[in-house]
């Protein structure tokens, strides 16, 4: 026998588990919502630091807006379906090349009890404006706010980690991002790497 | 040109398990860097130019998401490699004493010597894979050669 052929007997022992399509399109939707859970959670947190006493709008159940909305840099009208009774919803809108996309999501925040509560129209609207992190095949790593296009694939450190401050007028974000790990971000102070994710 | 997630996960998978397998030694992160891997494809809206382009971008995609997973900061309790490699049944204990070796090897020869013997690519296609020089892999497949040489004595053949 080859070297080759004794290496491809040796390795021909790993199969991984069976992985179907639906499962990695169910993945795909649930890493969707668990971003939005994560953005949620990162919100409550500011409000009950700041102790703004901020007043969130009444429940009034479905609610249809029509929004202007960044995606990647590019301003665009999306329209946006509500339902406050539970914190989710679908927004729809038209991509760079004039199709139609769907997507949703929802979540729950935390008051400053540590009650559950849906999100409110606000805080959605927050997520859906929120910096974004996008790794392209050319492997170069880009951050979005609003109008904002930022390259940080040379940016990270030997921890695989990179810092980003986003000024916009008198707001400031601080970010980190994990490399294809997450991110998080806060108008305060650089989160801790190790507090996400 | 893009192809069926279902038809890359029949072709490929237990390849791509087998990369990630030989980059992070555990059977759980393994499968996670296998979903993932297929997760952004299924997501990516980049157009491939034929088959062997989409072959190509998964395994540098799963390599780098190993990379990664070994290098968290957390690792999640699992099986250890011994008690995993006790479940695996191989042909004759060359085999299975061939395969320890290669887990042996350090992380930056193990990859090369997988792509080359496992998935028949050739150095100029490692290379451009992994983002290396041609002359970096060739040096990286000669060491690891010798060290499989050195462990594994007349079972390994001098193929260079």
């Amino acid at each position: 026998m080859t070297n080759k052929e004794k290496y491809k007997q040796a390795f021909s022992v790993l199969h991984t588990s069976d992985i179907s399509e639906g499962e990695v399109k169910y993945m795909v939707k649930l890493r969707k919502q668990q971003k939005m859970k994560l953005a949620a959670a990162a919100i409550a947190v500011c409000v009950i630091v700041g102790g703004t006493g901020t007043a969130y709008a009444a429940n009034v159940g479905g609610i249809q807006r029509t929004i202007q909305l960044w995606m990647h840099g590019d301003q665009t009208s999306a329209t946006l379906d509500l339902n406050t009774d539970d914190g989710s919803y679908s927004l729809e809108y038209k991509d760079t090349d004039g199709n139609t996309v769907t997507q949703g999501g929802g979540g729950v925040a935390f008051d400053a009890d540590g009650n559950e509560r849906p999100l409110t129209e606000d805080e959605i609207m927050e997520e859906l404006n929120a910096p974004d992190v996008e790794y392209l095949d050319d492997d170069s790593v880009w951050v979005y706010y609003k109008n904002q296009k930022i390259e940080i694939t040379d940016k990270f450190d030997k921890d695989n980690v990179c810092y980003v401050k986003i000024e916009n007028g008198d707001e400031t974000i601080y970010m980190t991002v994990k490399y294809q790990n997450g991110y998080s971000t806060s108008p305060d102070k650089y989160p801790d790497p190790r507090s996400f994710n | 040109m893009r192809q069926p997630v279902q038809e890359l996960i029949e072709r490929y998978q237990n390849n791509l398990y087998a990369i990630a397998f030989n980059i992070c030694k555990n059977q759980a992160d393994a499968e996670d860097v296998v979903q993932d891997t297929l997760i952004q494809y299924y997501t990516t809206s980049k157009d491939f130019e034929d088959e062997q382009h989409i072959r190509a971008w998964l395994i540098r995609i799963v390599i780098n998401k190993a990379k990664n997973t070994t290098l968290a900061f957390w690792r999640r309790n699992r099986r250890s490699l011994e008690d995993y490699i006790e479940t695996l049944t191989f042909e004759n204990p060359e085999s299975e004493n061939l395969f320890e070796e290669v887990l042996k090897l350090p992380e930056k020869y193990r990859i090369v010597i997988h792509l080359f013997y496992y998935e028949d690519y050739s150095v100029r296609e490692i290379a451009d894979i992994l983002k290396l020089s041609e002359s970096n892999v060739k040096t990286r497949l000669s060491r690891g050669r010798s060290l499989l040489k050195t462990a594994l004595r007349e079972e390994w053949e001098n193929d260079e």
